[in-house]
């Protein structure tokens, strides 16, 4: 059994700003990842809509 | 040694052995005592799994016997009820048992008066130790341990009476954690609540309140200090947590009775009453309260006392934090008296290091309140210049004694800075960006002449990376992304300084920073590449300080998204480091995940240049899926694990499959029924997260969308995913969304 803590937090806020600007970097880091995985399934969806033969032959 | 040998059943004649000692007839003390403290440090050191149950019998009566009132020697009591906390968690069944525990508890009690302070006080760990580990077991002994607690919180040595608080504290840990674990929930099967603190509330209160008023003298100066009335008020603001409403009626008569009193004593037990109970009572019950009292609060950061300041700024912190919320029909701060509020803590801002240090968390709460609302924190503009400035000349005046003030300075600036409407600010902000550069600059001329010199340098570099991280994300979501750009060199150029710094806080920080700047510069951020590639490959191989190798994943992926495809040249680099980190036992495992996802991102950067990953990425994700089949379910974390590595194995197989997709589709194929049993594998498990299916749904389209006709056979032969995708119809918009486009992507396959 590990010995007790010295004493609890006095007059501490629960969480840290450090935590906070680590956590809010990786809900921006999944924000931007999902972006560039829509980004790149609408290009699909533009590709395959018959509208889009245009950049079709772009991209080939 | 028997830590080593114990748990590898080599020395099964210790215990036996070391209680020979005990049962000896006339053994002198001395043997006795340090048998007992070689028996605690046994148990101390092994696991409960490692002692059969009749040596942990055979323990326990040795150890009880030595704490008996006939042993005459105190050394040896002392030992023994040290060697009982330890020994406490082998205990599980003999505490099961009612006559054994009956009598274990009975023994402890009667320790908990003997005459020698240090034994009364070993005995309360003991209590306490039970209460968090025995809770279950507690309800027979109650009255008795009130008895006892309150005897030693009233007129016991003060170090009897911490203990004493402690068990209460405790016990409001067991309570406020069932109440959390079965909230909503009509488990019938959920442990037992016996809401101790409830029951005892009217005698526990006035109790607690009695110890507020025994203050020491400068006693918010000093990290190491804990005594009676800091204890005292940690336990009341538990209780508060636990029982919500029914504390304020026993609480106020205190607060009103001695706010105004002439003894500081009384005023500061008073408002650290108030101050302690504001979390866990309902809004409707406080804001009255708070209304009512508010501008006596604000009068009282006069006080000639700088204890009662300090206590009022906490509160006025814990009032913002709680209570403030701009949406609310009533709220605490009104166009009315914000401009009051201000001033009194623009003010207070100067008051001595440990107050001014509860005044920028009363900014800092303060600030986020308006932080889902970037219209609403428009009121907060008008302010913004003098509260930077108060917040640059706190952190600059903090001296080396006072590290927590400059802290609490500049992260009060980070909640400014990112609730701030910036279409209003960006002029103030960009300053601010010049002036935090500036200050970063300076701690590169610092003499350093001490291990601790150095401490200092770097926490202080921790905390402007911090900042110009927060500035930089703020920023570059915005107009004034422009303002990122032109100073870009100056900051790389300062990041990549502080990187020769090796802290691993300072290291974190500025891979943070990083990370933000290379999301606003974009494709430019290819210059600094070559210089800062070693620093990143040395943060994605630094598996000690996993915090760091994590934030360094993240950044890989905010680069890929950064550079594209001008990130290939260092693509062999950073997957050679991620493979290792993968297959690295010594990592910690919440990094894992997230390195899958940046598989993904670096496939979806550089494209159909991922085919030579392939044959070490791809088993990489199929033994972790592998791994998910067999995870213990009964374990909640196990579960969170499972549903966090699953995210990761799909987001990866999605940038992979939307990487290759074209030319090279085909190199596909031979992953793809692999990939098809481990979603059908993830849809027939219901501890799956919502966000697990989104990504699951959405590597069904890409696979239909990367391997086209290819797929048709393989989605004609599998058919979950018809039921699958028919299923998140019920869900929420995103993964409907997502379901719809993978049943378009799906369908096309199949008719192509």
């Amino acid at each position: 059994m590990a010995p007790p803590p010295p004493h609890r937090p006095y007059k501490r806020p629960a969480i840290s700003d450090q935590q906070r600007r680590r956590d809010l970097a990786l809900q921006a880091q999944s924000a931007r990842r999902a972006d560039a995985q829509a980004r790149a399934r609408s290009l699909a969806n533009s590709l395959l809509s018959p509208s889009s033969a245009a950049a079709d032959t772009a991209v080939e | 040694v028997a830590s080593i040998e114990i748990p590898r059943r080599e020395w099964q004649e210790l215990i036996a052995k070391l209680l020979g000692n005990m049962t000896q007839q006339g053994a002198p003390a001395p043997l006795k005592q340090a048998t007992l403290e070689a028996l605690g440090y046994v148990c101390e050191e092994i696991s409960p799994e490692h002692l059969e149950q009749d040596q942990v019998n055979a323990v326990l009566t040795a150890v009880v016997q030595g704490m008996n009132q006939t042993e005459l020697s105190p050394e040896v009591r002392l030992a023994a009820v040290k060697a009982l906390y330890n020994a406490l968690d082998f205990a599980e069944s003999n505490f099961a048992n009612e006559m054994e525990r009956n009598y274990i508890m009975k023994v402890i009690c009667d320790t908990a008066v003997s005459k020698e302070v240090e034994i009364r006080q070993a005995a309360f760990e003991c209590l306490v130790a039970i209460a968090s580990t025995y809770y279950v077991h507690l309800d027979p002994y109650m009255q008795t341990i009130f008895n006892l607690t309150a005897n030693a919180v009233k007129g016991d040595e003060e170090a009897v009476a911490l203990q004493a608080i402690e068990f209460w504290s405790t016990i409001c840990d067991e309570e406020i954690e069932l109440q959390e674990e079965y909230e909503g929930s009509d488990d019938a099967n959920s442990t037992v609540n016996y809401r101790f603190i409830e029951k005892a509330l009217p005698s526990l209160v006035p109790m607690l309140l009695e110890t507020l008023l025994k203050q020491e003298e400068d006693q918010d100066q000093d990290d190491n200090v804990w005594n009676i009335s800091m204890s005292g008020g940690t336990c009341l603001g538990l209780i508060a947590r636990t029982v919500g409403d029914a504390i304020v009626p026993l609480v106020m008569p205190f607060v009103e009775g001695n706010i105004t009193k002439p003894d500081w004593h009384c005023r500061e037990a008073a408002t650290f009453a108030f101050g302690s109970i504001l979390e866990g009572p309902s809004v409707e019950k406080l804001a009255p309260l708070v209304q009512a009292g508010f501008d006596f609060l604000l009068n009282t950061t006069k006080d000639p006392n700088s204890q009662v300041r300090d206590t009022t700024a906490w509160t006025l912190g814990r009032v913002f934090e709680l209570l403030h919320s701009p949406a609310s029909a009533n709220p605490i701060i009104t166009s009315a008296n914000l401009t009051r509020i201000m001033t009194v803590l623009l003010e207070s801002s100067k008051d001595v290091p440990n107050v001014a240090e509860k005044v920028c968390g009363a900014i800092y709460f303060l600030a986020q309140g308006y932080e889902d609302a970037e219209s609403i924190s428009s009121v907060l503009t008008p302010f913004l210049p003098n509260l930077i400035a108060a917040l640059l000349s706190a952190a600059d005046r903090a001296d080396t004694t006072h590290f927590r003030l400059r802290a609490s300075a500049y992260e009060a600036l980070n909640e400014i800075v990112r609730v701030s409407n910036i279409s209003e600010t960006s002029g103030i902000i960009g300053q601010l960006l010049q002036e935090i550069m500036r200050r970063l600059n300076l701690t590169f001329d610092l003499h350093i002449l001490s291990s601790g010199d150095k401490e200092k340098q770097s926490d202080l570099q921790a905390l402007l990376c911090g900042v110009l991280q927060v500035i930089i994300q703020k920023l570059s979501s915005s107009d004034a992304k422009s303002i990122i750009a032109q100073t870009a060199d100056q900051l790389m150029f300062l990041f990549l300084h502080v990187f020769a710094c090796h802290s691993s806080t300072v290291h974190e920080e500025a891979m943070l920073a990083i990370g933000a700047l290379a999301y606003a510069t974009g494709t430019d951020f290819v210059k600094y590449m070559p210089e800062f590639f070693k620093y990143l490959e040395a943060g994605l191989q630094n598996y000690e300080e996993y915090q760091v190798c994590s934030i360094s994943v993240g950044v890989v992926g905010d680069i890929c998204r950064a550079l594209e495809d001008k990130i290939l040249p260092f693509c062999d680099g950073i997957m050679t480091v991620l493979l290792k980190d993968l297959s690295n036992s010594m990592l910690n495992r919440s990094v894992k995940p997230p390195i899958f996802s940046c598989f993904g991102d670096i496939a979806l950067a550089i494209g159909d240049n991922f085919e030579k990953y392939l044959p070490y990425a791809m088993p990489m994700l199929q033994g972790a899926a592998e791994l998910l089949a067999v995870l213990d379910h009964t374990d909640e974390d196990m579960v969170d694990y499972g549903n966090q590595l699953r995210r990761g194995i799909f987001e990866a197989y999605s940038g992979i499959l939307q990487g290759i997709k074209g030319a090279k589709a085909q190199l596909m194929i031979p992953y793809a029924s692999h990939l098809l049993q481990f979603t059908e594998a993830v849809y027939k498990d219901r501890s799956r997260d919502e966000s697990v299916t989104k990504a699951a749904v959405a590597v069904l389209g890409d696979l239909a969308d990367t391997l086209g006709s290819s797929s048709k056979d393989l989605f004609k032969s599998n058919l979950f995913h018809v039921e699958f995708l028919r299923e998140c119809h019920d869900l929420d918009d995103e993964v409907r969304d997502t379901a719809s486009w993978a049943q378009g992507m799906i369908n096309q396959a199949l008719v192509s």
